[in-house]
């Protein structure tokens, strides 16, 4: 157990490292935010993505073996302590916790322990009077280990195996999920306002399909509403509705006539149909614009009240120039004209197919449960026998509240004098 | 609601003060029926400081559980809770004597919060958020009140024999197993309390385990904790390196519920 405390040492300092030490940024930044130095043992030690590093993993795997290990060495001694803990033979030679002698009426002091009533058997010719209970709590620790087990498993090939894609636009559009060969639409999305403007809830009404394949016994096509706090289940994946932003109408003309119109998401290129080196660039929209000396744009309110449109032109990668257009107002490059309107939100929504969480998630389960036996569902064992003067001594065994044991022992026994002597009092 | 909420909260922190003053001076002339009062007084503090939650929940019109303010006051709730708990239990007033400072620091940290009542952002609606910051309430609490029994049990050992120390605090076994039982119950509610967030975690936000700072902390306190659990077990340890391990538990439990705030923002740090 000594090589198991000091892994998890090192697995507490690993934790702490990894978040103090900001993850995930490159050698410039580390040598910038502390020192070259510093900068050169971080990408060395792969303290900038700790959680994933090698020696994480290591510590993990043995962390996992030495519970895997423990666990089945102990599962021998377990089955026969179990077996023993019940078996009223074994109790003349086992040790005792605590004991008071001098008891006259056994059976009581059972009962004011609170034990089952206890069954009488005789070993050697010696009388023994034998109770047990909760002998289940003896297997605490052991299943706590394996759900541990189940958790780091569920975790790590979670890890391993899980497929993410994201998809995004408005309603009215479809756009295939990644290499899945599925297509999400989105039906509707709406986004509720409580009346001091701040969000209520975001939804989405989506639907997943794919090519019909004519199987009769898997649907081709799934809906679902989803919003924050509730995703939807399709196809074996997960839906997330996880973010939203900004999308506009694009309306490009050539001489006049109409060339292209399209949905733009803010952050997205357009390249003009017919001269793809030239690119407008949706940089952002501002709902309420307010041109702030020293601050520049912003918005000031979430309300469509003054839209705007910051966008950027490139002429094969090269910036042209970048402005804000306020509705009804175009751009006008050479032949083309180029103007944004229908501001409406868009919607992320995230996808993720990960076959391991159900198992990660009953490993917290029986962690849970192993935790439950070990600390509340504790081991206890009561015995008697009688002494040469007809007096009995009782016994008592509970590994884990041996402290206690010797007090509640006593007090069992006096209770069960005083009742004794009640009695007699009253019947005097 | 509201207002009741405040003047109870007001009442329940003279309660608590009051509580902790008798416990001092019963510590000072070492008079039984002075602990006694202590701990009526400490009682009745409990019983109005969960009526003060209950009018928050009504007035907020949900669980009163997700600003600082909200969150500092059920912390010292569920400490003294727990404290209460096992004064009782096990007739130990000195437990409930040490645990009071914590109790009036921690609700006198709350009363510095703004108790403003803010609506929630979407991804804070949610059951499982509800569980999460009511186990975690039980688990700070119970950690409260190992930290103390820890600390009495470092204190123990210079305790004079025949002192005030030595006859009112239990024996060293009994005190490591009443800290014991203090841990296990943090514990078990910790781990309630780190699944139920994976739980919300995977429902809001699509990954039931990021490594966020404050996931990452409370790892580490449950990490600990389980240290604690196996130094416990092993013979020759027995005690003392347990108990300053329950001591560091504590302080990293603190950490994740303040420090991690401050200096390492992350998802949670709207709390
Ligand atoms: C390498 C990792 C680990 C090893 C080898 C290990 C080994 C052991 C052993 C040998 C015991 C004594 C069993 C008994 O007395 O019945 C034990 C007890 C226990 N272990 Fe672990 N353990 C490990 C990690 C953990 C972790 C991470 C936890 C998380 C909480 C944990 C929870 C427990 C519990 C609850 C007990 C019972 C303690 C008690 O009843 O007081 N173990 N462990």
């Amino acid at each position: 157990m000594t090589f198991a405390v000091i892994l998890l040492v090192l697995l507490v300092v690993a934790c702490a490292v990894g978040s103090f030490v900001k993850q995930g940024q490159t050698f410039d930044w580390y040598a910038a935010s502390y020192s070259e130095t510093a900068a050169a043992w971080i990408m060395a030690l792969r303290l900038n993505d700790t959680f994933h590093s090698w020696w994480f993993i290591a510590i993990t795997a043995f962390l996992c073996g030495n519970l895997l290990l423990c666990n089945v060495f102990r599962l021998g001694t377990l089955i026969r302590r179990t077996k023993s803990f019940g078996d009223a033979g074994n109790a003349a030679k086992r040790a005792a916790d605590a004991s008071v002698s001098g008891v006259s009426d056994p059976e009581s002091v059972f009962a004011a322990l609170r034990m089952p009533k206890p069954q009488q058997s005789e070993t050697d010719g010696i009388k023994i009077l034998y109770s047990s209970k909760h002998r289940i709590g003896l297997w605490g620790a052991w299943v706590c280990h394996i759900g541990i087990l189940l958790l780091i498993l569920g975790f790590g090939l979670g890890q391993m195996t899980k497929q993410e894609y994201s998809v995004y636009g408005v309603p009215g559009q479809t756009r295939p999920i990644g290499d899945t060969g599925l297509f999400l639409s989105i039906n509707d999305f709406r986004i509720d306002l409580r009346d001091d403007d701040t969000v209520e809830q975001y939804t989405a009404d989506v639907t997943v399909w794919r090519v019909p394949q004519g199987s009769t016994t898997e649907p081709d096509e799934q809906r679902a509403v989803i919003s924050v706090n509730h995703p939807g289940r399709m196809f074996g994946m997960t839906f997330y509705q996880n973010a939203t932003g900004w999308a506009a109408k694009v309306d490009v003309t050539k001489s006049g006539e109409p060339l292209q119109s399209e949905i733009v998401c803010a952050g997205e290129y357009l390249p003009i149909a017919d001269k793809k080196e030239l690119v407008v660039y949706f940089n952002a929209f501002y709902p309420d614009y307010a041109l702030v000396p020293g601050e520049g744009p912003k918005t000031v309110s979430g309300r469509l009240n003054r839209p705007a449109y910051l966008y950027s032109v490139y002429y094969l990668g090269e910036l042209l120039g970048m402005n804000a257009l306020t509705q009804g107002e175009t751009i006008t490059i050479d032949d083309y004209e180029v103007s944004f309107s229908e501001p409406q939100n868009y919607t992320l929504i995230q996808i993720k197919r990960d076959a391991f969480t159900s198992v990660a998630f009953a490993g917290g389960v029986v962690t849970m449960i192993g935790l439950l036996l070990a600390f509340y569902i504790l081991p206890q064992s009561v015995w008697a026998m009688p002494a040469e003067d007809g007096t009995w001594t009782v016994y008592a065994e509970s590994k884990k509240r041996r402290a206690m044991l010797r007090d509640e022992l006593e007090r069992a026994v006096s209770a069960t004098k005083l009742k004794i002597t009640g009695e007699t009092d009253a019947q005097g | 609601m509201l207002r009741v909420e405040n003047t109870l909260f007001t009442i329940v922190m003279l309660l608590y003060f009051a509580a902790m003053i008798l416990y001092f001076v019963f510590i000072a002339v070492k008079k039984n029926p002075i602990a006694k009062a202590a701990v009526i007084l400490q009682t009745a503090g409990l019983v109005l400081h969960t009526a003060a939650l209950i009018c928050r929940g009504i007035g907020a019109g949900r669980l009163p559980l997700t600003n600082q303010y909200e969150f500092a006051t059920a912390f010292a709730w569920g400490l003294c809770l727990v404290s209460l708990i096992f004064v009782y239990r096990f007739r130990f007033p000195v437990l409930g004597a040490f645990a009071a400072p914590i109790i009036f620091l921690v609700i006198g940290y709350a009363a510095m919060q703004s108790k403003d009542v803010h609506e929630l952002m979407p991804a804070l609606k949610s059951n499982w958020l509800g569980f999460h910051v009511s186990t975690a309430i039980i688990a700070y609490g119970s950690f409260g009140v190992s930290f103390v029994l820890s600390i009495l049990f470092l204190l123990r050992d210079k305790a004079k024999e025949g002192g005030f120390f030595d006859t009112h605090i239990p024996s060293r076994e009994k005190l490591d197993l009443i800290s014991y039982r203090s841990v296990a119950l943090g514990l078990l509610f910790l781990t309630f309390t780190i699944i139920t967030g994976a739980i919300w975690a995977e429902r809001a936000w699509g990954s039931y385990w990021s490594w966020d700072p404050k996931e990452t902390w409370s790892l580490v306190t449950w990490i600990i904790f389980a240290i604690y659990l196996h130094l416990r077990i092993r013979r020759g340890w027995h005690g003392k390196a347990a108990a300053i391990f329950a001591v560091i538990g504590f302080v990293c439990m603190i950490f994740t519920y303040i420090g991690v705030n401050t200096f390492l923002p992350g998802v949670h740090s709207y709390r």
